[in-house]
């Protein structure tokens, strides 16, 4: 079990809240049931009156917060409240009108009731989530076009000379004393996005311990299935090959060849984008596996290895901004792609120009990118979706939160933009700050939904206190060049260091490295993987740097 | 006897209110303005403008981070919403960026106009 970050947990009543509920019940909940009036943006309100604005009571005041006592109904201003509290005895128990929010006038503050919320929330039209089978495409392929970028020549490293030096360092130490698995693939002529790929696959625990564990078996596939086109056979003999121990760079042709087979549209030796390659790999592994299996299993999610490791569900709101009702659906996806936060404030408005500076504002962060994911998105004028209740065309908000993670996160940086000036796409170069250990709990639906309404206690939808939510980085695939001309590597975390795999060449590197990298894909797996797969790697023998070399006998 | 009235207190008087004053004055210019925007619902819509724009220019995320500092100085379980309140509003009222307070006058000028108050 998890140490949960205490700020999730709900907060206990106090000693006068339990009392109004052990004489009162729900009875006041349900007094003020009626008069609480909702607004499409998540909140609520209390309306007594007809019409009109609300007054105190006793001084007839109406700026401020004004409370209603769920005793005697009668309304009063803050001041006029605590005096009610004292006079009358008893009348501890508040609503504030304008945010139907909770008061307790003794303890001065305000206090929460997953009944009262409960209440609070019954005026919310939900909506029912539909059961909407998009396939297994990718949300990236919804929402992005992807653009091709390439390999090239250039590498660009933000400090050129002292990387060349650590570089260097590195690689006087034999390299027999790496961890298992590391081997350089050989560049078959502008693959460097296969390479790149391939080495976060090669990594990533779950789909690693499948293939390393017979997972895959290659004749039972043959017998199953006539034809001898299988990309999971060919990345079962890629990972023989590269956890043999043999340190010498392999080459992936046959992989490659199986790999134009199935994807004959990016069959060349152009550029390639490696979003693009990893999907179409997870879609090749998926396909044949779903060839070979019982046709008749449609519900259930797949069991493939590409689809058991990767597979995650998000869901979208989408909430009519008249009458506030929201429509549900859920679609899986393999990874998340999301847009490079980059703080678009206008100069006259912006935080900044006071004295005390907003230190997060000016550089884009993996956190920021997921809020930019998850935040409420007004859809344009020309966007209306029909609204089921209304039955009319209406402006909508949508917005979107992970139902289920998966085991492995892939997180895809959209690292371009198009320029409807000049009539292209170019490459976002633009330095993002990220976690290696990443808490994914604020992205989940139940924390999204939950936020919506503000501060109210109620269970959504997957609301399951002991879900993995920790991640812990295992590999980044970097971009370096442009569009046209670009390279691709990729960074392995593996016990706590971090290699830098340039097609044929491994090399250790410091961390800044790869935090000063365009990181274009991230690779985050389910912490207690991650600390099972270090276990597994600790079995041999470390580096120099710390410990006495010893010679391996056998990988 | 006869030409004397005399004022016999009736039993269904309503209690003396505790503060006379306010509810025999006129009301004020304010108060009208005030009124006209919740009858007509003008109020709600201006509120979620100005929500939109407080977050929109980093102000929320500012009061959060005061909130915090102060939750954490005195400490998670000896603060209450009162506190809070206090804490940020002089710092919240002031921080407010002119452009936002000048579209919301505009609003509400025109809003005025339509309503020919």
């Amino acid at each position: 079990m998890s140490s949960r970050n205490p700020s999730y947990t709900n907060p206990k009543p106090c000693k006068h809240l339990e009392d109004y509920k052990l004489r009162h019940g729900l009875s006041g909940y349900k007094s003020i049931q009626r008069h609480l009036k909702a607004t499409p943006h998540g909140r609520t309100s209390v309306e007594m009156l007809n019409t009109g604005v609300p007054r105190c009571n006793s001084c007839n005041g109406f700026q401020g917060r004004l409370y209603l006592c769920l005793i005697c109904n009668s309304v009063s201003c803050l001041d006029h409240t605590l005096l009610h509290t004292q006079s009358e005895d008893g009348h501890d128990l508040a609503v504030d009108i304008e945010r139907a929010e909770l008061y307790c006038c003794v303890c001065c503050d305000q206090v929460y009731d997953p009944d009262f919320d409960k209440v609070v929330m019954s005026k919310h039209n939900m909506g029912v989530p539909r059961d909407d089978k998009h396939g297994d495409e990718s949300i990236g392929e919804r929402l992005v076009k992807r653009r091709r970028l390439g390999l090239g020549v250039a590498e660009e490293l933000v400090d050129l000379k002292k990387s060349k030096q650590l570089v260097s360092m590195r690689d006087r130490r034999d390299k027999s004393c790496y961890p298992l698995g590391l081997r350089g693939l050989n560049n078959l002529g502008s693959t460097c996005f296969m390479n790149s790929v391939l080495q976060a696959l090669l990594h990533a625990p779950p789909f690693r311990n499948y293939f390393l564990s017979e997972g895959h078996n290659h004749e039972a596939c043959r017998r199953r299935s006539g034809d001898r086109l299988c990309l999971s056979c060919d990345i079962d003999v890629v990972f023989s090959a590269v956890f043999s121990g043999d340190r010498a760079p392999y080459s992936p042709a046959h992989f490659l060849y199986s790999w134009w087979q199935h994807s004959a549209n990016l069959a060349s030796y152009e550029q390639q984008d490696a979003h693009e390659f990893f999907i179409s790999v997870l879609d090749g592994i998926h396909e044949k596996e779903d060839k070979s299996r019982n046709r008749n299993r449609d519900s259930g999610d797949c069991q493939c290895i590409a689809h058991r490791v990767f597979s995650g569900l998000l869901r979208s709101d989408v909430t009519c901004m008249t009458c506030g009702s929201t429509s549900t659906t859920y679609d899986p996806c393999v990874d998340i792609s999301v847009d490079l936060d980059t703080s678009n404030f206008s100069p006259t408005d912006t935080v900044n120009k006071r004295s005390k500076p907003n230190e997060n504002s000016s550089i884009s962060t993996l956190l920021g990118c997921l809020d930019l994911f998850t935040r409420q998105e007004k859809l344009g004028p020309e966007q209306k979706l029909f609204c089921e209740t209304c039955q009319e065309m209406r402006d909508s908000v949508k917005q979107m939160s992970i139902r289920r993670l998966p085991l492995v996160l892939c997180l895809h940086i959209k690292r371009f933009e198009h320029s409807p000036v000049r009539k292209m796409w170019r490459k976002i170069d633009r330095y993002l700050q990220f976690p290696f250990s990443l808490d994914m709990t604020p992205y989940l639906s139940s924390s999204i939904v939950r936020n919506r309404f503000g501060n109210r206690i109620f269970s959504v939808e997957g609301d399951e206190s002991d879900i993995n939510t920790d991640f812990e980085i295992f590999a980044v695939v970097s971009h370096s060049g442009t569009l046209e001309s670009g390279h691709y590597v990729t960074f392995l975390r593996l016990r706590n260091r971090w290699y830098k795999c340039d097609d044929a060449w491994i090399t250790e590197v410091d961390e800044e490295i790869v935090r000063a990298s365009q990181c274009y894909m991230m690779f985050y797996v389910q912490k207690m993987l991650y600390q099972k797969a270090d276990e597994d790697l600790s079995s041999l023998p470390l580096s120099p740097r710390r410990d006495a070399y010893l010679p391996i006998a056998s990988c | 006897m006869f030409g004397v009235r005399r004022m016999r207190p009736s039993v269904n008087r309503p209690p003396t209110p505790d503060v006379q004053e306010n509810q025999e004055k006129e009301p004020t210019l304010q108060e009208t303005i005030n009124i006209k925007l919740i009858e007509s619902g003008e109020k709600e819509r201006l509120m979620e403008l100005l929500r939109e724009r407080l977050v929109e220019c980093g102000w929320k995320d500012e009061m959060k981070a005061i909130c915090r500092a102060f939750i954490k100085k005195k400490g998670r379980n000896n603060v209450t919403v009162d506190d809070l309140v206090h804490v940020i509003t002089p710092k919240g009222r002031a921080s407010v960026p002119d452009s936002i307070k000048a579209e919301l006058l505009q609003r509400i000028r025109k809003f005025l106009v339509s309503a020919a108050l």
